[in-house]
């Protein structure tokens, strides 16, 4: 299980960073999100070895930690912020610089 | 009571920007209350660095009322708090610039609560004493600075803050990636409680990983080389009062994490990230120096001169001797002033061009049209060269000091020859601006941005020249602090 875990996480690492490389905005943009979900199931695996029993649950025997999941909370709110601003200067961009291709938007040099 | 001293100086913008949402349909007194509330935080900051100079104790704050390694504490020592202070000193007086400017973005209902939430983010970054909260602060000053740059009169803002946003999101990701691996070797994520447990057992697998990760947020937080390539376009594209914010005291932020992961976090381990301080920050030197001379712009070349003064910073963080420590405080605090007053002064240049712009060729001779600005654009100049009688030679001076007591003559000798280039970019933009005469047919526009804020700021310059004993006395008492991390950690665990 932990392994599976393991490699799945860094799988989504792997496309993520595959998809933010790309130069087309709409990809690079998914890449930012699957980052997003790859960081937090990394930061679940640092407290909840225990995958499928609660944090509390039962107050004998190992328990998932539940610092871990109020972080992810955290950190989700933020990623969704920052995603929406992100999608929304996309949108300005590709409309001022008509075009899909982040290579394009290139006007600040020097 | 006296530790919701350490809140005050994070809450007062914060709830300030929230009032000043409310006002949004009332400008002057939307822009006069962030000024006050700016002040009110920069008060609170003051009475926090006096009472730790007075007290000789770190003032923690543990919120909720939790002890130590289960909340999240806020500790104000003396580094956080002089760090605090410097940076709501260039705020405040940004708020002040902005105030008098021309800009259509200070008109943008959002633009002072923007500002506000951008001064609780630095501050709440420098004082917190928990790695998580560092986070949600740093993510809280990250997205202010990109509104404030997005909607800037320059229509290549968005740009450029697209692309410090991406740099920013991938430095967030590293630094909760550091996050979780601390977690997962330490099982907590308190500042001091870590220290402690570091120091018990420096040989978890993860720890490594970690250093190196926050070393790269770091990096792109201080736009150190190779991670910079966002800066110079971020801090030329966004509106005047928030460049000088920005290459200022917000680029301090990765120096007080530098600052902070040498002398507390990674004691044992410090060594091998002082040595990639000292190769970083001379990178950074060379190419802000060579950038700033190729530049064609007067705000960019200011920005490539950031990544060179901030190198000086590295450098004497990597040299690391008590000595250095205070070379490098004095250097952060005197280039903050500097650098902010600089950048208002290309701005207000800007302002009163033809086409509101600071490229050469644009405010080539506009600069005979405002005097007082040249006179105060040549003292900020002598400041970023490092020559008497302003406090840009005070930290020049104790940077070489400690660079000879370090026994460090060959990078010491880099250092001042690649400091020459200052000199050269400095002159070039005093001789484009003040000397040259205007092209035919260009005339000044009558008025633009006020000087008061750069006025007070190049005052302050001279001050600290003429008379720097008490800001030396602060970061050698500072420097002291950081050589004995015992007592911060023993402050906030207590016993």
């Amino acid at each position: 299980m932990e392994l599976l875990y393991a490699l799945a996480v860094g799988a989504l690492f792997g496309i993520a960073v595959y998809q933010i490389l790309q130069r087309n905005v709409i990809r690079s943009a998914i890449g930012l999100i699957l980052l997003g979900a790859a960081i937090n199931l990394f930061l679940l695996s640092t407290g909840a070895y225990q995958g499928i029993v609660a944090a509390y649950e039962g107050l004998t025997g190992q328990r998932s930690d539940a610092l871990p999941q109020a972080l992810i909370l955290t950190a989700i709110v933020i990623s969704m912020g920052g995603i929406s601003l992100v999608l929304s200067m996309l949108y300005v961009l590709s409309a001022r610089y008509r075009t899909s291709d982040l290579d394009e938007v290139n006007k600040l040099r020097g | 009571m006296n530790e919701y001293l350490v809140l005050l100086p994070i809450l007062l913008p914060l709830t300030g920007s929230a009032v000043a949402l409310l006002l949004r349909k009332r400008q002057r007194l939307q822009a006069g209350w962030s000024l006050a509330s700016m002040l009110a935080g920069l008060l609170a900051s003051i009475g926090l660095l006096a009472r730790v100079w007075s007290s000789g104790q770190p003032v923690v704050f543990q919120s909720g009322g939790w002890p130590a390694p289960f909340g999240v504490s806020l500790v104000g020592d003396l580094l956080s708090a002089t760090m605090a202070v410097m940076s709501q000193t260039v705020l405040a007086l940004g708020i002040v610039y902005a105030l008098g400017s021309r800009d259509q973005v200070v008109r943008y209902p959002a633009f002072y609560p923007l500002f506000l939430t951008l001064a609780a983010g630095l501050t709440g970054a420098m004082l917190t004493g928990d790695l998580f909260n560092l986070f949600v602060f740093a993510e809280l000053l990250v997205f202010s600075g990109t509104i404030l740059t997005s909607i800037s009169d320059d229509r290549f803002g968005t740009e450029a803050a697209f692309k410090y946003f991406y740099m920013s999101l991938l430095a967030s990701a590293f630094l909760l990636l550091a996050v979780g691996s601390l977690y997962v070797s330490y099982g907590t994520l308190n500042m001091a409680d870590l220290a402690r447990r570091i120091a018990g057992n420096p040989s978890a697998p993860l720890l490594p990983v970690a250093i190196a990760l926050l070393i790269a947020t770091f990096m792109v937080k201080s736009a150190v080389t190779p991670f910079h390539f966002w800066q110079p376009d971020f801090h030329t594209a966004s509106p005047t009062a928030v460049s000088a914010m920005l290459s200022s005291v917000v680029v301090k932020l990765g120096v007080y994490g530098f600052l902070r992961m040498t002398t507390l976090l990674f004691v044992e381990q410090s060594a091998a990230v002082q040595d990639l301080l000292v190769v970083l920050g001379l990178a950074g030197i060379i190419y802000g120096g060579l950038g700033a001379v190729g530049t064609y712009n007067a705000k960019r070349m200011l920005a490539y001169s950031t990544l060179a003064q901030v190198g000086f910073i590295l450098v004497a963080i990597g040299w690391g001797s008590r000595l250095a420590l205070v070379a490098a405080l004095i250097f952060t605090i005197n280039h903050s002033l500097i650098k902010a007053a600089l950048l208002m002064l290309a701005g207000a240049v800007a302002s009163r061009a033809p086409v509101k712009s600071a490229a050469f060729d644009v405010v080539t001779g506009v600069g005979s049209y405002m005097p007082q600005a040249g006179l105060l654009f040549f003292l900020g100049g002598l400041a970023l060269v490092g020559i008497p009688p302003t406090n840009g030679f005070i930290s020049k001076m104790m940077l070489f000091r400690s660079g000879i007591e370090a026994g460090q003559l060959a990078t010491l000798a880099a250092v001042g020859l690649v400091s020459i280039l200052t000199l050269v970019y400095v002159v070039r933009a005093f001789q484009r601006i003040w000397w040259q005469p205007p092209a035919e047919g260009t005339r000044a526009k009558p008025a633009g941005d006020r000087l008061l804020a750069p006025a007070l700021l190049i005052g302050a310059v001279l001050l600290l020249g003429l008379w720097p004993e008490p800001l030396v006395r602060l970061a050698e008492a500072t420097a002291a602090w950081l050589g004995d991390p015992e007592n911060y950690i023993r402050a906030v665990l207590g016993g």
